[in-house]
C-alpha cells in the first residue's frame, strides 16, 4: 500500500498541471453542486419555521362587506378549523407617500397578535389610534417608507393623513416585488376610510395538520354553499403564498441543479479522459510497475489515487464554497420572512455530498484505470504507448480537399485520433456552449416578458385616480394634453368561472387595448363585447380551450363569454381574464376604469408630462412613468446564470486544454519528427490550434441546438411554475449571428486554451525525442 | 567540387556531462560527396549530424551549410532551412503512424507549401514501393518503411541528405537494399552525410569515412578505391576501440 502511494503521489508531482485541472474542475462542480443541494435542502425550512411561529393562515378567504360579522364568526366550526382570526373588516386603500400613490387592502385589526397570523412586528409598533397604520416591511423597504412618515389617504373625499408606526413582516402574504401588499389600522378607523364599493371582510383559517390543496378548495366550497351567494370574494391558501415566497429560489435551484449535473458530468468527462490518456501514455511504465511487483489492483490503485488525492483537496474547498455562496439567497429568504438570519448549513449534508463527490470521481478514475491494472507486462513494456488506430483520415482528406495547409490538415485529423478522449472532451466544450447560450437566452426572455408586463414601447405613462375622482375627469385631463396620442383605460371585476372556486380577477379595458402590450400566446385579441382571453392555468382549470363560450357570473348575474385567444400573464399564477369594459356594460354599466395606460407621441418629454398631469389634481390622480426595470428576483437568476455560465466555461476550457495536454504529450514523438522535416513553430501551434478549434467547432455545433432546446425547455419550466404557456418570442430571442458568433468565440476560447499545448509542442526539442528510443 | 558543409571549431556540452559531445571538430564536405560518419555509441557522431540539420545547436563554434550561418537562425528559420535544403533518414524510420505511406512523403513538401503528390509516387515508384503508396506504416516491413523515409526525404529534392544510422533497424537483406539505395543516390549527384557504425556498410558505398571518438574526428579517409582501403579505415577504427 505504501508502495501504491508514494507512487502515486511521485506521479502526481510531475502531472501537477493535469492535478491542477481536475482540481479547479472539481472545485467548480462541488461548489456548484453544494450551493443547489444547499439552496434545495433549506428554501423551505425558513418559511416552515415562519410558518410556525407567526401561526400563518392555511387559509385567507374574503368576505364581501355587506355580510353579517356574526354569522362569519360561525364559519370556523363549520369547516373545522381549528383556530382562526377575524372576522376584520378591511377596505381599498389608495395613499400618497411623497409623490408616489399607493393602493392597498387594509385591514382593521386591533392588535399584532392573535390565534392565526400573528404579525412580527420589525420595526415600531402596533396601530393605537385611528390615525396610525402599520405597512409590511417588504413594501417598505421596496418604497422608501420608514416609521414616523406619514401618508395622506387619497381614496377617500376627507384625504386624513396617516402616520407609519410601524413595519410587519406577515407570513400570509408574498414580498412586495411579487404580490400585492396589505396595510393595518385599528378597526375603529374603517369606517372613515372605507368607501362603498370596497368594503370587505377578511377570515384567517388555521385546520389540524397540514390541509392538502383539495381540502382547502373544499373548505371554500363548503363556505360559498353555506353563506348567501355572493358572499366568497376571494380565497387564497397557504401553498400559494409558500410559492411566491419561495419562487425565485424555486428557479435558482433549478437552474442550479440542472447545471450542477452538468458540471459533474464535465467533470466525470475530463477525470475520465485523463486516466485514459495517462494509461495509454504510461504502457512501459506500466510494465515495469507491473515487473517490479505491483498488483493489478495496485497498478488501479496508483492512477485512481493520482485523481482522487486533488479531487478530495478540490471538495474540501468547494463544498464549504459552494455553502457560502448559497448563504446570501438564504440570508434573502429569512430577511423576507422576518427572521434573524442564522447561517444556514448541514455538516451531514456537506458529508454527503463530499462522499458523493469522491465516489463519481473515483468511479470516473478508476474504470479507466482498470486498462492499466488488466495489461499483461510485456506488452505494455513492448508497446511503450498504446497503438493509435488511423482515425482522421476521412477528416485529413476532407481537409486536404479544401486545400488547407498542412499543419491545419494535420491538426484536424488528429483531434479524433483517441475517439473516446475527443467524444469526451466534445461533452465538456457541449456543454459549456449550450449554458452560454441559457445563459444569454433566458435573460432576455425574461426581458420581453417583463417588457410585455410593463408595456414597454407600448405606453410611457401610467396614471391611476382615487376611487373620488371621476374618471370623466382623468379622461379630460389626459386628452387635453398634447404628447397624449392614445389612452388605454382599466378596471377591475371579478367573474366567477364555471370550475373554479374562486372568482377570477378580470382586466377590463377601455380604448385600442390590442396596444396594451400582453404577449398573446395563441387565438388573438379581443374585437367585440363577450371575447376573453385568459392564461394557460385558468383554462387548463376551468376546462377551457380557444374558441370554447361558458357562462360566468358577475355578481350573480349570469355573463356569456366566448375565450378567443391565450394570454401570458402572471398575475395570480395564471388566474386572470381579460376583456372589453363592453362586455361588462349589459350587466355592471357601473364598471369604471380606475387606471390608464397613456402613450404620448414620440420626443415627448415623459418627465415633463407626468409632472403636468400630475399636477393637475396632485392629491387624486397619480401619475407616473411606466416603470420597466427588471424586478429584483429575476435579475438574481440571470446572475446566478451568468455565474454558472462562467463556470461551465472554465470545466470546458479545462477539458479542451487537458486534452490537448494529453494530445501533445502522446504526440511528442510525431511532432519532433515533423520538426526534423522542417515545421517550423508556428506551424506547429497552428497543427495544435487546428485540433482543438475542430473540436470546439464540432462540440458548439452539436452545442447550439442543444442550448437552444435547454433553452426551451428552461422558458416552459419557469413559465408553468406562473401558470402559464411560454409565449413564442421568448423562444425566439437569439439572432442567427449572434449564435454564430457564440460558435466562433467558442472556437476561439478552445484554441486560446490551446496556446501553452501549442507552446510546448512547438518547443519539443528533436534530438532529445527522436534519440529517447 | 563545391564546398557544402563546413564545421568549425565546434564544441558540443550537453547539460549534465560530456556523452555525446563534440571537442573543437572542423570539417568541410563538398557537393555530391558521399561521406560516412564512423564511431562507436556516444561518439559524438549523432550530434555531429544533428548540428548540420540544424536540430541542435552547437556550445560554440559555427556550422554553415550552402553558405548559410545556422547559428544565425532562428527556430523558424531553421524550419525553413530544413525544409528548403535537408532530407533526413533516421535509424527507427520516424514515420507518421496515422498517415499512409504517401502522405508521409508528401508531408516535407506540404509543409513547404508545394503539392507534388506526382513526385512522391515516383519516388515511391523509384525506391520500388509504389504498390505501398496507400498502406499505413504499422501496415510496412522495416525495410519498406526506411524506404519511405528516403522518399520523404528526397521529396523537397533536398541539397543535403543527412542519414542517421539508417540500416541500423533492418535486417541484413534490407539494409543491403538501402544502402544500394543511397549509393544509387549519390551516383546521381545526391550530397550525402551518413552516419554509421557498420564499417563495412560504410567502406562499401562512401567516398569518404570520418572516424568520431570522444567527439573528436581522429580519421578522415578518402576512398579512392573502397575495396582497397576498407581493410585501413576498419584497422583505424579497430585500434580506437581498444584504447
Amino acid at each position: 500500500m505504501t508502495a501504491v502511494i508514494v507512487k502515486a503521489l511521485a506521479d502526481l508531482r510531475r502531472r501537477r498541471l493535469q492535478a491542477a485541472v481536475i482540481f479547479l474542475t472539481v472545485l467548480l462542480a462541488s461548489a456548484t453542486g453544494t450551493m443547489a443541494l444547499t439552496l434545495s435542502s433549506q428554501t423551505r425550512d425558513p418559511y416552515q419555521a415562519a410558518f410556525e411561529a407567526q401561526k400563518g393562515a392555511h387559509l385567507q378567504v374574503l368576505f364581501k362587506g355587506t355580510t353579517d360579522p356574526q354569522l362569519l364568526a360561525t364559519t370556523p366550526a363549520l369547516i373545522g378549523a381549528s383556530s382562526f382570526g377575524g372576522p376584520y373588516p378591511a377596505t381599498d386603500l389608495q395613499f400618497k407617500s411623497g409623490d408616489r400613490k399607493f393602493y392597498m387592502t387594509t385591514i382593521g385589526r386591533d392588535t399584532a397578535g392573535g390565534e392565526v397570523e400573528v404579525l412580527n412586528i420589525t420595526s415600531g409598533r402596533w396601530a393605537r389610534a385611528n390615525d396610525e397604520i402599520v405597512l409590511t416591511r417588504s413594501f417598505s423597504e421596496l418604497n422608501h417608507i420608514s416609521v414616523g412618515d406619514h401618508v395622506k389617504v387619497t381614496s377617500v373625499r376627507e384625504t386624513p393623513t396617516l402616520t407609519v408606526v410601524g413595519q410587519v413582516v406577515d407570513i400570509d402574504e408574498g414580498s412586495a416585488d411579487l404580490s400585492s401588499q396589505h396595510a393595518w389600522i385599528l378597526q375603529a378607523a374603517v369606517p372613515a376610510l372605507t368607501t362603498p364599493a370596497s368594503s370587505t371582510y377578511v377570515m384567517d383559517y388555521r385546520f389540524p395538520g397540514d390541509p392538502t390543496s383539495a381540502q382547502l378548495r373544499g373548505y371554500v366550497d363548503q363556505l360559498r354553499a353555506s353563506l348567501p351567494a355572493g358572499s366568497v370574494t376571494a380565497s387564497v391558501n397557504y401553498f400559494t403564498i409558500r410559492s411566491a415566497f419561495n419562487i425565485t429560489n424555486q428557479i435558482v435551484t433549478g437552474v442550479l441543479t440542472a447545471f450542477s449535473i452538468f458540471a459533474l458530468a464535465a467533470t466525470i468527462a475530463i477525470v475520465a479522459t485523463l486516466v485514459t490518456g495517462i494509461v495509454i501514455s504510461a504502457y512501459r511504465e506500466i510494465g515495469i510497475m507491473k515487473a517490479v511487483g505491483f498488483t493489478p489492483a495496485g497498478v488501479v490503485g496508483v492512477f485512481a489515487l493520482q485523481i482522487i488525492i486533488p479531487a478530495l483537496a478540490a471538495c474540501l474547498l468547494g463544498i464549504p464554497a459552494g455553502t457560502l455562496a448559497s448563504q446570501p439567497l438564504l440570508a434573502n429568504s429569512s430577511h423576507a420572512l422576518g427572521l434573524a438570519y442564522v447561517p444556514t448549513f448541514s455538516i451531514g449534508l456537506d458529508l454527503v455530498l463530499l462522499a458523493a463527490g469522491l465516489l463519481v470521481v473515483s468511479v470516473a478514475a478508476t474504470l479507466p484505470a482498470l486498462r492499466a491494472g488488466l495489461l499483461k507486462p510485456i506488452t505494455a513494456i513492448t508497446n511503450a504507448t498504446a497503438p493509435r488506430t488511423a482515425s482522421g483520415r476521412r477528416l485529413r482528406g476532407s481537409a486536404a480537399r479544401l486545400r488547407l495547409p498542412r499543419p491545419l490538415i494535420l491538426g484536424f485529423g488528429d483531434a479524433f485520433v483517441r475517439p473516446l478522449r475527443a467524444i469526451l472532451t466534445l461533452v465538456t466544450v457541449l456543454l459549456g456552449v449550450a449554458t452560454v447560450v441559457v445563459a444569454v437566452g433566458l435573460p432576455r426572455s425574461f426581458a420581453l416578458i417583463n417588457n410585455s408586463e410593463t408595456g414597454l414601447g407600448n405606453y410611457q405613462v401610467v396614471v391611476d385616480r382615487s376611487g373620488v375622482y371621476p374618471d370623466s375627469e382623468v379622461m379630460r385631463i389626459l386628452n387635453s394634453q398634447p404628447e397624449t396620442t392614445r389612452v388605454i383605460a382599466l378596471a377591475g371585476q371579478t367573474v366567477t368561472v364555471p370550475g373554479l372556486g374562486d372568482p377570477v380577477d378580470t382586466v377590463v379595458f377601455r380604448g385600442d387595448s390590442s396596444h396594451f402590450g400582453l404577449m398573446v400566446i395563441a387565438g388573438r385579441w379581443f374585437a367585440a363585447p363577450g371575447e376573453v382571453l385568459a392564461p394557460r392555468a385558468l383554462l387548463q382549470d376551468a376546462h377551457l380551450k380557444i374558441g370554447d363560450s361558458f357562462t360566468g357570473s358577475v355578481d350573480g348575474q349570469p355573463l356569456q363569454l366566448r375565450v378567443v385567444g391565450e394570454v401570458y400573464a402572471i398575475d395570480n399564477f395564471g388566474h386572470s381574464l381579460y376583456t372589453d369594459l363592453a362586455t361588462m356594460a349589459a350587466i355592471k354599466p357601473a364598471v369604471e376604469p380606475f387606471s390608464y395606460r397613456v402613450t404620448l407621441a414620440p420626443g415627448s418629454d415623459v418627465n415633463a408630462y407626468v409632472r403636468r398631469v400630475a399636477a393637475a389634481e396632485p392629491d387624486l390622480i397619480d401619475a407616473r412613468a411606466s416603470d420597466t426595470s427588471i424586478i429584483g428576483p429575476v435579475k438574481i437568476i440571470d446572475s446566478v446564470l451568468l455565474v454558472l455560465a462562467v463556470v461551465l466555461v472554465l470545466i470546458g476550457v479545462g477539458g479542451v486544454f487537458n486534452t490537448l495536454l494529453l494530445n501533445t504529450r502522446e504526440r511528442l514523438h510525431d511532432t519532433a519528427t515533423l520538426k526534423a522535416l522542417g515545421m517550423s513553430p508556428r506551424q506547429v501551434m497552428v497543427m495544435v490550434a487546428a485540433s482543438a478549434g475542430l473540436i470546439a467547432l464540432v462540440g458548439g455545433l452539436i452545442a447550439l441546438p442543444f442550448g437552444l432546446s435547454l433553452h426551451h425547455l428552461l422558458n416552459d419550466v419557469i413559465s408553468n411554475s406562473a401558470g402559464n404557456d411560454t409565449p413564442p418570442g421568448a423562444y425566439n430571442v437569439f439572432n442567427p449571428l449572434e449564435l454564430l458568433l457564440i460558435l466562433v468565440l467558442g472556437v476561439g476560447v478552445a484554441v486560446a486554451a490551446a496556446l501553452l499545448p501549442g507552446r510546448w509542442a512547438a518547443r519539443t526539442n528533436v534530438v532529445e525525442v527522436l534519440h529517447s528510443e | 567540387m563545391s564546398e557544402l558543409v563546413r564545421l568549425t571549431d565546434i564544441t558540443k556540452v550537453y547539460q549534465g556531462g560530456i556523452t555525446g559531445a563534440l571537442n573543437g571538430v572542423s570539417v568541410t564536405v563538398e557537393r555530391g560527396e558521399f561521406t560516412a560518419i564512423m564511431g562507436p555509441s556516444g561518439s559524438g557522431k549523432s550530434t555531429l549530424l544533428n548540428l548540420v540539420a540544424g536540430l541542435d545547436r552547437p556550445t560554440s563554434g559555427s556550422v554553415e551549410v550552402g553558405g548559410t550561418d545556422l547559428g544565425k537562425l532562428g527556430e523558424a528559420g531553421l524550419a525553413r532551412f530544413r525544409r528548403d535544403h535537408i532530407g533526413f533518414v533516421f535509424q527507427f524510420f520516424h514515420l507518421l503512424p496515422n498517415l499512409t505511406a504517401l502522405e508521409n512523403v508528401l508531408i516535407p513538401a506540404q509543409l513547404k507549401g508545394t503539392v507534388v503528390p506526382g513526385r512522391a509516387r515516383e519516388l515511391l515508384d523509384l525506391l520500388g514501393i509504389k504498390e505501398v503508396a496507400d498502406k499505413y506504416p504499422a501496415r510496412l516491413s522495416g525495410g519498406q518503411q526506411q524506404r519511405v523515409a528516403i522518399a520523404r526525404a528526397l521529396i523537397n529534392n533536398p541539397t543535403l541528405l543527412l542519414a542517421d544510422e539508417p540500416t541500423g533497424a533492418l535486417d541484413m537483406h534490407s539494409g543491403e537494399q538501402v544502402m544500394e539505395l543511397l549509393g544509387r543516390l549519390h551516383r546521381d549527384g545526391q550530397t550525402i552525410l551518413l552516419v554509421t557504425h557498420d564499417a563495412k556498410l560504410a567502406t562499401r558505398h562512401a567516398a569518404r569515412v570520418l572516424s568520431v571518438l570522444d567527439g573528436k574526428i581522429v580519421d578522415d579517409a578518402r576512398l579512392e578505391s573502397p575495396e582497397r582501403t576498407a581493410s585501413e579505415v576498419i584497422r583505424v577504427r579497430s585500434e580506437e576501440a581498444s584504447r
